[in-house]
């Protein structure tokens, strides 16, 4: 083949590659015009054929079964907190209009006002919320303005939903009447406000009490299955698919005692309801043996005395604060355990109650001084009378030197720390110990007496509990076991703190405590039907800034006001302690007091009263005497 | 095979269909009780099937009212344990006027034998 004939080859291979290149290059061109206008046609305006869109729809649905969130129950088996759904009603008032003015029927149209009129007034008498007028005003108003979703009623029950479904136009059904129904699972609580801030809640982000703590056990897992349309419409599932079963929540016992937490709610109101210079109170009765807590009250009122009182907040879990003379019985129990204090007749000089050092001078000395003509006093009359410079004396007399022994006790009684508790968040104690930024010089007597050291309630109520239990401080718990449809999974024992004192001491305590209920600042319980041991306690808490409004005493506003809290904890019957309790009441800011042995003592008297009524360990047994005769009637066969 | 043949085969069973032949053609009749026995299995797997759908709607309509009892039985257990409350029972008697309040001593046990 020539040169020359090689090149014209060359030239038409080139020519045919160009010509297919311009075909694809006018293909591709073509290709992405026409995508461009169809994107174009999409999004202004196409319309999907709905019979097109069912050939697409899959056959078969995913169908997602909640599992029924678990109970929480009281010791008894009374449910404090059940699931069970709630429904709300809408209507969609548009329901066939248009159907009307395309036919041009406006006795159709008529006719469904009619029974829009009737659906009204069946409303109106169900829920008696609105008139019959405003139900149907609101209805027509819908339908006129175009309203698909308006809101009938929220958060009925199934039998009042049943009722509804059965009214005029609603019982066509969602296509012919227009109701929509939304369900919604709830958390019912049959007590109402009883023991709510123990019970608790998880509402989205929101976490509190026991729902908080134990969601794991309580929610349960979702299930799942695949479900198919029948011939007949009816959804079934598809055998063909995987099924996955709920699986229900798992239900809470808890250790709380109905009753008593009843008992314990009305006491506190009432000795604070009619009280507006009360901001909140407490109330905690635990098992003395086994630390189980058979009541928790916490009302409180908002930041104004108007507020009613209701369960707002955890005090006695978060609440840290000093507690006034209520810690003096830590004193007490440490110098005895330590043998500094070998009998409660031990006597300690008056001094005029002044303890030098740039302590307060105490007054119910010189008090004492006065009415007795004596220099000197018992370890047990200074308890008895609540006196801080018997406490600050003893303190700074045997620990003196060695403070710090008087601190091991401190957090030997698991007063320095934050414990383990089924509901989270408890407040952690603040203890002004040597070596931290809050110790002084005086900080040692003041410990003596309550302040300085800032603990919960709990932690009171707790120590308070180890010596009703002859020196074994008992873990403070809530929740006994969790339950799977009446049996038993998983069971909390009772467990064991520390042992903080021996029996011995414990006992010497103890009839220190009962004293106080005798002869000292909590006579008011000294006609309980069951004796009680125990000690008052007031103290003043110290104010926030704010509140403090550049006053440099840190218990004082400007104008001289405080705000105070009362307590008292003890345990009963005396002799052998069944029951630990505390109550506390916390003041607003004024210029009032409140004394642990007033209100918060009329209450123990008034819990441990009822108590007493209905405990069956109380009750006494008729031995039988005689034979009971067969009781028949004259007609009845033998 | 060539595309004759078959061309051949489709226009014969095309022509033995028209005038009603085929299936003599073929010799079905020999398979008639086979055909039978297909025509009954079919009949079974689309009744059976039809049963089931039944079935499961059915257990469907079931677990729906059991579901609904269950409802039912939660809400009228809080109703019943709201009525059982000491403090609601002394507030009830009080509005009917009675004057019966919560006891004041525990009750006597009468001990068995």
């Amino acid at each position: 083949m020539s040169k020359k004939s090689e090149i014209q080859d060359t030239i038409e291979n080139r020519d045919r590659i160009h010509v297919v290149m311009f075909f694809l290059g006018i293909v591709f061109l073509v290709l992405g015009g026409f995508i461009l206008a169809k994107v174009v046609h999409i999004q202004a305006s196409y319309y999907v054929d709905p019979k097109v869109v069912n050939l697409f729809r899959p056959t078969s649905q995913r169908h997602v079964e909640e599992p029924v969130r678990g109970r929480i129950l009281a010791t008894d088996g009374r449910p404090l907190a059940i699931s069970a759904p709630l429904y709300d009603i809408y209507m969609d008032c548009t329901i066939r209009k248009r159907d009307f003015e395309e036919r041009g029927n406006k006795e159709a149209e008529q006719e469904w006002r009619n029974k829009a009129r009737e659906l009204s007034t069946c409303l109106s008498n169900e829920f008696r919320d609105k008139s019959a007028d405003q139900y149907y005003n609101a209805i027509i108003r819908g339908r006129d303005n175009g309203s698909k979703y308006l809101s009938i009623q929220k958060n009925i029950d199934l039998n009042t939903l049943r009722r509804v479904q059965a009214f005029p136009l609603f019982r066509e059904g969602g296509y012919r009447g227009g109701i929509i129904v939304e369900a919604h699972e709830e958390r019912i609580y049959p007590y109402d406000s009883l023991a709510r801030r123990v019970i608790g809640y998880v509402k989205d982000t929101l976490r509190r009490g026991l729902e908080a703590n134990f969601d794991y056990e309580l929610h349960g897992k979702a299930g799942y299955e695949w479900r198919r349309v029948t011939d007949d419409n009816s959804w079934i599932r598809d055998l063909d698919s995987n099924v996955v079963h709920a699986v229900d929540g798992n239900d809470i016992r808890t250790t709380l005692n109905v009753d008593f937490q009843d008992i314990a709610d009305r006491a506190l109101r009432k000795q604070i309801n009619e009280n507006d210079g009360i901001r909140a109170g407490i109330v905690v009765i635990m098992e003395a043996q086994t630390g189980a807590i058979r009541a928790m009250v916490n009302l409180s009122r908002g930041n104004t005395p108007q507020t009613t009182l209701w369960e707002r907040e955890n005090l006695v879990l978060r609440e840290v604060g000093e507690q006034g003379s209520v810690m003096k019985t830590v004193t007490l129990l440490s110098l005895v355990e330590d043998g500094h204090v070998k009998t409660l007749e031990q006597t300690l000089p008056t001094n005029n109650g002044f303890v030098p050092g740039g302590y307060r001078q105490d007054v119910h000395i010189l008090d004492y001084q006065r009415e007795t003509g004596r220099r000197d006093i018992t370890v047990m009359h200074g308890f008895e009378i609540s006196s801080n410079y018997v406490f600050t004396w003893l303190a700074e007399n045997y620990y003196g030197n060695r403070p710090q022994e008087m601190f091991d006790h401190i957090y030997s009684y698991r007063l320095g720390e934050a414990f383990d508790f089924d509901i989270s968040g408890l407040g952690t104690p603040v203890v002004n110990r040597p070596g931290t930024a809050g110790w002084s010089k005086t900080t040692l007597g003041t410990t003596a007496y309550g302040y300085g050291i800032s603990v919960t309630p709990l932690h009171v109520a707790t120590f308070y509990n180890g010596i009703a239990n002859k020196g074994r401080m008992m873990k403070p718990y809530l929740v006994e076991s969790v339950e799977k449809d009446g049996r038993v999974i998983k069971q909390y024992e009772p467990s064991v703190l520390n042992n903080i004192c021996s029996r011995n001491t414990a006992d010497t305590v103890t009839r220190a405590l009962r004293s106080v209920v005798m002869d000292g600042t909590a006579t008011r319980l000294k006609g309980a039907k069951l004796s009680v041991a125990g000690k008052t306690g007031t103290a003043q808490v110290v104010l926030t800034p704010a509140e403090r409004a550049g006053s440099t005493d840190p218990y004082h506003d400007p104008r001289g006001r405080k705000k105070n809290q009362g307590t008292f904890v003890g345990f009963f019957p005396a002799e052998d302690p069944k029951y630990t309790i505390l109550v506390t009441v916390y003041s607003y800011l004024s210029g009032q007091s409140f004394y642990g042995g007033t209100l918060p003592a009329l209450a123990v008297r008034e819990i441990v009263d009822q108590i007493y009524a209905l405990d069956p360990e109380y009750q006494q047994e008729l031995h039988r005497t005689g034979t009971v005769p067969v009781m028949k009637t004259e007609t009845a066969e033998p | 095979m060539s595309a004759h043949t078959v061309w051949t085969a489709i226009r014969n069973s095309l022509r033995a269909i028209r005038n009603g032949e085929f299936l003599l053609r073929v010799r079905a009749d020999k398979l008639y009780m086979h055909i039978l026995y297909l025509f009954l299995l079919m009949w079974l797997t689309i009744m059976l099937s039809l049963q089931v759908d039944k079935t499961l709607t059915v257990a469907g309509a079931n677990k729906a009212a059991i579901e609904e009892l269950k409802i039912h039985h939660a809400e009228k257990e809080a109703a019943l344990v709201k009525l059982r409350s000491a403090s609601g029972m002394e507030e009830r008697l009080e509005k009917m006027g009675s004057k019966a309040t919560l006891p004041k001593e525990p009750a006597t046990r009468i001990k068995r034998r």
